[in-house]
């Protein structure tokens, strides 16, 4: 392999590792905030409308993720601007 | 997933990169640490948000305006409280000479 090669494969081995790292996690918050949202009280079997819960509040866990990392980014942005992260 | 790039890239074939290709390298990196930080920011924020904003039973996959507004809020005062506890540690150093 060339030095350019090498350098592609390593970004791409990160990037993707990160990006492994990252729905890992959102998947272990949405089980633990959908559970506790959904199975309120453990039952001997799952019932449909706690399934339709489940996938409704993974759809919403993940709406609410995106929001929170817009308004995050923003503000960081923000105090870029303001000089509030000063060196 | 592709996994045929995995462990493709040996010791001797990182000796083979050259001054710029480190440098971009480095570059890039601290780009994408700087991603999963906030990205790993954004999982803390959701977590706690979410439990102050999505109070009700979960009735449909879409966040409502007012949640939205209140994951909004939540995010922002959050960021408050942080850069007031920096702020606050800072002057509390001071006064007692660092």
């Amino acid at each position: 392999m060339d030095s350019d090669s090498v350098k592609k494969a390593i970004i791409k081995q990160v990037i993707l590792e990160a990006n492994i790292q990252n729905s890992r996690h959102l998947v272990e918050k949405i089980n633990e905030n959908c559970f506790e949202k959904c199975i309120p009280k453990p039952s001997s079997s799952i019932t449909s409308g706690e399934k339709t819960c489940v996938t409704n509040c993974m759809e919403k866990y993940m709406a609410a993720w995106n929001h929170v990392n817009a308004t995050y980014m923003r503000r960081v942005q923000e105090e870029v601007n303001k000089g509030s992260f000063a060196t | 997933m592709d996994s045929s790039a995995q462990a493709s890239v040996s010791t001797a074939d990182i000796e083979r990169l050259s001054d710029k290709d480190k440098a971009d390298l480095r570059q890039v990196l601290q780009k994408e640490e700087q991603r999963n930080f906030i990205q790993s920011q954004s999982h803390l924020f959701t977590d706690i948000c979410w439990k102050k904003c999505i109070t009700g039973t979960i009735k449909s996959n879409v966040l409502d305006s007012s949640e939205g507004t209140c994951l909004a809020n939540c995010v922002e005062r959050f960021l408050d409280v942080n850069l007031t506890t920096q702020n606050h540690l800072a002057a509390m150093r001071q006064r007692h000479g660092q």
